[in-house]
């Protein structure tokens, strides 16, 4: 996630070993007070020590290999001191005890490169690596489209929704949304894929094939095979049962200009406060998923999940101070305890007074939770292209491909390129291997947090995936323009894109 | 079979015995002047052939060679005592977590394996290539599986040996480690670091029967250089820390011997080793000078007095 030359690695390592020394004295402890009826983990403390060492990792102050070492350690040590229930028999106390411990041989949930590698993440190799010739697609082509095609069949009717057009090393392809009016099922095998013919400006003709893409399973990539040539000017796209469509591939179209030229702002930011911003952010966004009622009405605490992940805070702030990746004199702990009061998060340990001052996004969100009245008018189902390809950041490259509205929820669509290495669980469920922080802001001037749901490789041998975000609040209105901000570790991009919707007929 | 001998860090340990179940009866294993002996076997490396050509492996001799492999196991630190018995493993709970781990693991691991990435619509020779690469994963994870499986059964044999022999593992291999702090460890772990924790793990509990002092406000440090260290004790109520900077061998030379808090002093130093009698450098209280004890090892238990 970061340069770890200036990092004490040491200090991070002793804070974490002391750590887990306190955690074993206060989990015995627990455990002695909870008697038979105690948890597999008494009071917490081998889950913060967790998060606190996925958060060592997550700045690259510890390898995971070591991290798993300590936890694997901790769970022994447990094990052979609380011994279980001396009722079960002779050994079969210990072997519970082990059980309820976790005493696995690993402790992570790694991805398998990351665990075959313990601790190196493995790169997916695409554009700029040496083990692979460039081709001229690598640098990427993205067309904002914003068509709708619609089909008819005898059995089938409906429309694709065509955001983004895209040719990249991966293939050529579009970003679509797609939408069925059938009897019973809303099945992608039932649009008659194979009854769409795609013409180029030369006569040269196409098919169109899905690629599944997107968990709302109304979004899909759909490849074009063969893929045209780069100076192609345009497709027509018939579907049965309507007239064909003209997309354009050499201007930008509607929906937004694609921009490469965005400027670049250094953040100054040191890894740990980047990492704390997207700790921040995780917890403010956690809170759609928890209980409404009676949390939201009366909001005298939050819900114990919450709190469970804050209760680490003050260990995440130490530990970062310890590997020298966090300022002691850094504003952000102090915010962050800010943005806990607010969210009635108690004991989060951070002993940093609170702030006055909070940064303008989460203040929005955080108005967004504290508003009583439903909107008046909520947006039902939409979908606008907003195609962009940002400058890269830290190494990872964001193409903006579009926004879906489906059943109360929002989604940002994007193509994350270069620097990708296989996917890791961070402290509160982060992937340290996707370090950006993104943020919409609408025409009305609210802040959306996009937090990553899913995302899938583009293909094994090319250094691109599709991602969604979702919208934390999701969008009220059909906005006339977002301005998407993303930061990374040292810099941060904005833009500002116009929308044009589509609707659902 | 003998271990390899350390150096005099031991030299305010008395022997000490017990007895393991091994074949159809229980044999002796006994630990002297930092070594391990099997007096029950005369010749431990015939065994060794022997069982490596099929036969069945002595529960001593198994038990001697977990002790060699982990002799200067920094693990042995973060598992093992922080109190004389605080780790409590029976022979019954060795037997049945190895059993556990034969099968739980390997259907576990089944699963494990059956969970890996799939491989969708590929050409025939990435497929291939996919399942070369799935093929040397499962392998590399089941040879993972079984070296952890060994490491617990290891750890969990040394621990049924008993307290004494507990504390007798965890200071040889701080004397194998203590003169090499700044060296970075096996697989990059970091010496200092487990020292350190090590260090403060045991101190914490030590200064909570000296002073009364919550474990949690013992802060420690590796002392290094001349003379034994330094103790202080700074701030009122939930500021108090009592700051402690020692040699790494101390838990070795002091606290695995039993020495640590005698006579309401806390013991900084062995001055002239030796058991049943030993001359120590110890502090009445944090900030004070530390005086000369004699101390007297009582031969009902691991316990010295002045």
């Amino acid at each position: 996630m970061a340069d770890t030359r200036d990092m004490n690695r040491e200090g991070a390592e002793t804070y974490l070993r002391l750590l887990a020394e306190a955690a074993l004295r206060g989990a015995l402890a627990a455990s002695r007070e909870e008697g038979l009826t105690g948890s597999a983990d008494p009071g917490g403390h081998r889950t913060r020590l967790k998060l606190v060492g996925q958060a060592l990792a997550a700045v690259g102050a510890l390898d995971l290999g070591t991290l798993e070492e300590i936890l694997v350690d901790f769970n022994l040590a447990m094990a052979v001191r609380s011994g279980g229930d001396p009722r079960s028999g002779p050994g079969a106390a210990l072997v519970a005890s082990l059980a309820g411990h976790g005493q696995s041989s690993h402790q992570l949930p790694m991805a398998w490169a990351v665990r075959l590698g313990l601790g190196r993440a493995e790169e997916v190799t695409g554009p700029g690596s040496p083990d692979r010739e460039a081709t001229p697609d690598d640098a990427g082509r993205f067309v904002p489209v914003g068509l709708k095609v619609p089909f008819r069949d005898t059995d089938v009717s409906g429309e694709l929704f065509l955001m983004s057009f895209m040719r990249t090393g991966a293939g050529v392809r579009f970003f679509a949304v797609w939408n069925i009016r059938a009897p019973a099922l809303r099945d992608i095998a039932l649009i008659p894929f194979g009854q769409f013919t795609v013409t180029d400006d030369r006569g040269a003709r196409y098919r169109l094939e899905f690629a599944p893409s997107g968990d709302s399973g109304w979004t899909s990539e759909v490849g074009l095979c063969p893929a045209p040539p780069p100076d192609a000017r345009w497709l027509d796209i018939a579907a049965p049962g309507s007239k064909a469509v003209r997309i354009g591939l050499c201007s930008p179209g509607l929906g937004g200009a694609q921009i490469s030229g965005a400027p670049v702002t250094n953040t100054g930011t040191s890894p740990g406060e980047h990492l704390l911003v997207m700790l921040a952010e995780r917890l403010l966004t956690a809170v759609p998923d928890q209980p409404r009622n009676p949390w939201r009405q009366a909001t005298t605490v939050a819900p114990p999940a919450l709190r469970l992940m804050a209760a680490s805070l003050g260990d995440i702030v130490a530990a970062l101070e310890a590997a020298d990746v966090l300022s002691p004199l850094s504003p952000v702990p102090a915010q962050l305890a800010t943005l806990c009061a607010s969210l009635d998060i108690p004991r989060h340990g951070i002993t940093a007074p609170p702030a006055r001052q909070l940064p303008e996004p989460w203040l929005s969100v955080l108005a967004h939770y504290q508003r009583r009245k439903p909107d008046p008018v909520p947006l039902l189902e939409g979908y606008a292209a907003m195609t962009a390809a940002l400058p890269e950041l830290d190494g990872i490259q964001l193409v903006l491909l579009g926004l879906h509205h489906s059943e109360g929820g929002s989604s940002l669509y994007a193509l994350a390129r270069g620097r990708l290495p296989e996917p890791f669980t961070g402290p509160f469920g982060i992937d340290p291997a996707f370090p950006l922080s993104v943020w919409l802001q609408d025409s009305g001037g609210r802040w959306h947090a996009a937090r990553p749901a899913e995302r899938h490789r583009g293909g094994a041998r090319d250094a691109e995936r599709t991602m969604r975000l979702q919208l934390v609040p999701p969008l009220t209105r059909a906005t006339a323009w977002a301005e998407v901000r993303v930061s990374g570790p040292t810099a941060e991009v904005r833009t500002r894109l116009p929308l044009r919707w589509g609707y659902p007929s | 079979m003998t271990t390899r001998p350390n150096d005099d860090w031991f030299t305010c340990l008395s022997r000490c015995d017990t007895d393991v179940p091994c074949g159809s009866g229980r044999h002796v294993i006994r630990w002297e002047a930092g070594a391990l002996r099997l007096d029950s076997h005369a010749d431990p490396e015939a065994e060794l052939v022997l069982a490596a050509l099929g036969g069945e492996k002595a529960r001593c001799v198994e038990v001697a060679e977990a002790w060699e492999r982990h002799a200067a196991d920094l693990t042995m630190l973060a598992v093992g005592p922080r109190t004389l018995g605080d780790v409590v493993v029976s022979w019954e709970d060795v037997d049945a977590a190895d059993w556990a781990g034969q099968t739980v693991g390997g259907a576990g691991l089944s699963g494990h394996i059956a969970g890996g990435p799939g491989t969708v619509r590929r050409p025939s020779t990435m497929l291939a290539a996919a399942m070369a690469q799935a093929s040397a994963r499962r392998t590399r994870l089941l040879r993972e599986h079984a070296e952890a499986r060994q490491r617990r059964t290891d750890l969990l044999s040394l621990f049924a040996l008993g307290p004494a022999f507990q504390v007798r593992l965890a200071g040889q291999v701080v004397a194998a480690h203590a003169g090499r702090v700044d060296q970075p460890g096996d697989q990059g772990i970091s010496r200092r670091s487990v020292l350190v924790a090590a260090l403060e793990g045991r101190l914490a509990l030590v200064a909570e029967r000296w002073l009364g002092i919550d474990p949690g406000y013992v802060k420690a440090s590796l002392h290094a250089g001349p003379g034994w260290g330094a103790a202080e004790l700074t701030g009122p109520g939930e500021q108090r820390r009592l700051r402690v900077s020692l040699p790494a061998d101390w838990l070795a030379r002091v606290w695995a011997s039993g020495l640590a808090l005698v006579g309401r002093h806390l013991v900084v130093a062995v001055d002239r080793g030796g058991w049943p009698d030993a001359r120590v450098l110890a502090l009445p209280a944090p900030g004070a000078e530390p005086v000369l004890l004699d101390v007297h090892a009582r031969h009902d238990g691991p316990h010295w007095e002045i």
